[in-house]
């Protein structure tokens, strides 16, 4: 035997041993490949990992910043809330706190608005008119209970004529509540323009039925009074006139005489006490004025025949003459008032034989100004300022023989400014005649819905 | 119908102050004619009745005025103050007078009063009287002329 045979293998399985051995070779080289790719991947996996931790970190940073951005816009939102809501609430004190009612409405007069103190008033809510045409849904009437037709309603004159409109205390717009009762309203309606278009209107109103019963009471007040301050005056009037008239006897002259600066006397009393009326009247504002086309011209014509007797006992010169003048629109007692005291003036600041002017005239188509002018004492220069005042009475005047109240001018000057007009005078001399001039506007007393 | 002077024509003055009731009942009586028969109540009217005058019933209140309505035949003008003694003024008189209809709604009231509120004055133009006078402003002769005036012609109203 050889040792080849004892020992050694065949080639064929040295052959596939060096075969096997070059496979588990390769099989080891690509183990150690894929556990250099698994390695390497490995070391991917990781280094993805903890990217994705990184990530992660990142993340939970993100997010509680995110969180904290959210918890901050959050407060911040809160508080843009809160202001807007305290914005609106004090816009809604505002509105509420305005004591009146509050009616907002669009260019073709549908609600959009009402305050809570409007509710109120009309015994409405605001979630059932908004949205209808104001007019159609909230019915008002006159002081005879006439529905306030469509072309006087406030808001209706406001949209069409670009203007605030207010009802006036004397002739106020009512409305009838659930209960039947009629309650009176000032109403005061406004437009609301953006860029020179009418947008809207604000309508404000208040009950006004305390306001009505203090008028009340002022007037019975005056009413009173004058009542009370004529009643004897009426009675030495009458008695007076039966004695001066004989009916109890025959009178001897001084007798007549004594009685007639009675009777003289108390007629002064009369007209001061008339005067004193009208001041309070006016500046209790319980004036009621009642225009009506009235015609100045006749008017003032039955001023001078009254005056007649006065001005033919004095032999004065007197003429008066008139344009044609359109109808004016105003009261005849008020106006008769102003002119009678302006002529009367005239009449009694002038002497004897002296000169009186009264004409009128229609200026611009739009005012109708009257004037007199007389030759009589004049108004010293450094009276002229004091001339309107109550109860002033210039010094020239009061050593001459003559009467006043110093109330009469200060009334005309109320009641012509009172009716837009205008009043003044010349006087440049004493003893050289005064010119008293007013003017009035063709249009009328007072632009007041009616 | 009026008839010319022979029949005195009687008014009713209704006025509560006294003296000033008085006084026009003494004008009034001056300025008439013929002898009324007149209940009175009042003795100051009493006192005053004069034969030849206008006769003069005086009333110093609603209800005394109402009853002397009652009795008398003929009434031929009022004489109305608007402030009265009791409660009621007037105003009131007016309209209880003219709710009574017929004849006496062509009784032409003369409203002689120191009012001279607006409102009132209205009421009783509205009510329908003839004339509303302010007695301060008025001498007592030219209230009375208008009187006379008016009841010799009765459709001519004075303003």
């Amino acid at each position: 035997m050889d040792k080849k045979t004892i020992f050694s293998t065949s080639n064929d399985t040295i052959f596939k041993l060096k075969i096997l051995a070059e496979e588990k070779e390769s099989v080891r080289r690509k183990l150690v490949v894929t556990a250099n790719m698994l390695s390497l991947k490995a070391k991917q996996l990781a280094a993805t990992a903890k990217e994705k931790e990184n990530v992660r970190r990142k993340l939970l940073i993100t997010a509680e910043k995110l969180k904290k951005s959210r918890e901050t816009l959050e407060k911040k939102v809160l508080e843009r809330t809160k202001s807007l809501e305290m914005a609106r609430a004090k816009e809604e004190a505002i509105l509420l706190s305005i004591g009146d009612g509050l009616i907002a409405t669009d260019k073709i007069g549908k609600i959009i608005l009402m305050n809570k103190t409007a509710e109120k008033l009309l015994e409405r809510k605001s979630t059932d008119v908004v949205g209808k045409v104001f007019y159609k849904t909230i019915s008002l009437e006159d002081e005879r209970g006439v529905v306030i037709p469509l072309e006087k309603d406030p808001v209706s004159i406001a949209l069409h004529t670009n203007t605030t409109v207010a009802t006036n205390t004397t002739d106020p717009i009512y409305y009838t509540r659930k209960n039947k009762t009629k309650i009176p309203l000032a109403i005061m309606v406004t437009p609301v323009i953006l860029n020179k278009k009418v947008i809207g209107t604000i309508k404000v109103f208040r009950d006004i039925t305390n306001e009505r019963q203090i008028d009340k009471a002022k007037t019975e007040f005056v009413s009173l009074a004058s009542h009370q301050l004529r009643t004897p005056l009426s009675t030495v009037n009458w008695y007076a006139e039966m004695l001066l008239a004989g009916d109890v006897g025959e009178l001897n002259p001084k007798q007549q005489k004594y009685l007639e600066e009675v009777y003289h006397s108390n007629q002064r009393m009369v007209e001061l006490v008339n005067a004193l009326l009208d001041v309070s009247r006016l500046e209790l504002g319980t004036f009621t004025m009642e225009p009506k086309p009235t015609d100045i011209t006749e008017l003032t014509q039955n001023v001078i025949d009254e005056q007649r007797p006065q001005i033919n006992t004095k032999v004065i010169n007197f003429s008066f003459s008139s344009e044609k003048i359109p109808l004016i629109n105003a009261d005849p007692k008020l106006l008769r008032m102003v002119v009678q005291n302006i002529l009367s003036n005239a009449v009694k600041y002038t002497p004897k034989k002296g000169k009186i002017r009264m004409s009128i005239s229609l200026k611009d188509k739009k005012n109708v100004l009257l004037k007199v002018t007389d030759t009589g004492y004049g108004i010293p220069k450094n009276q002229h300022s004091k001339i309107f005042l109550k109860l002033f009475r210039a010094d020239n005047v009061r050593d001459k023989d003559t009467d006043g109240t110093g109330l009469g001018l200060y009334i005309v000057k109320s009641i012509v400014e009172n009716s837009g007009g205008k009043i003044w005078f010349e006087s440049p001399k004493e003893n050289r005649g005064t010119k008293f001039f007013v003017s009035f506007p063709v249009n009328g007393m007072i632009k007041k819905l009616s | 119908m009026k008839k010319k002077s022979i029949k005195k024509k009687t008014i009713l003055v209704i006025e509560d102050e006294r003296p000033l009731l008085e006084a026009v009942n003494a004008k009034l009586e001056k300025n008439g004619f013929g002898v009324i028969n007149a209940r009175s109540v009042d003795q100051v009217f009493d006192a005053m009745l004069e034969t030849n005058g206008l006769g003069v019933i005086a009333a110093r209140s609603i209800k005394q005025a109402l009853d002397y309505l009652e009795d008398l035949e003929k009434i031929d003008a009022i004489w109305l103050d608007h402030n009265l003694l009791g409660k009621e003024n007037g105003i009131d008189f007016v309209k209880k007078f003219k709710a009574n209809g017929g004849r006496w709604n062509n009784i032409p009231i003369f409203v002689v009063s120191n009012t001279e509120g607006s409102d009132t004055i209205k009421s009783y133009v509205n009510l329908g009287v003839s004339k509303y006078y302010v007695k301060s402003n008025h001498r007592l002769d030219e209230i009375i002329n208008d009187i006379n005036l008016s009841l010799d012609h009765p459709k001519e109203k004075t303003r």
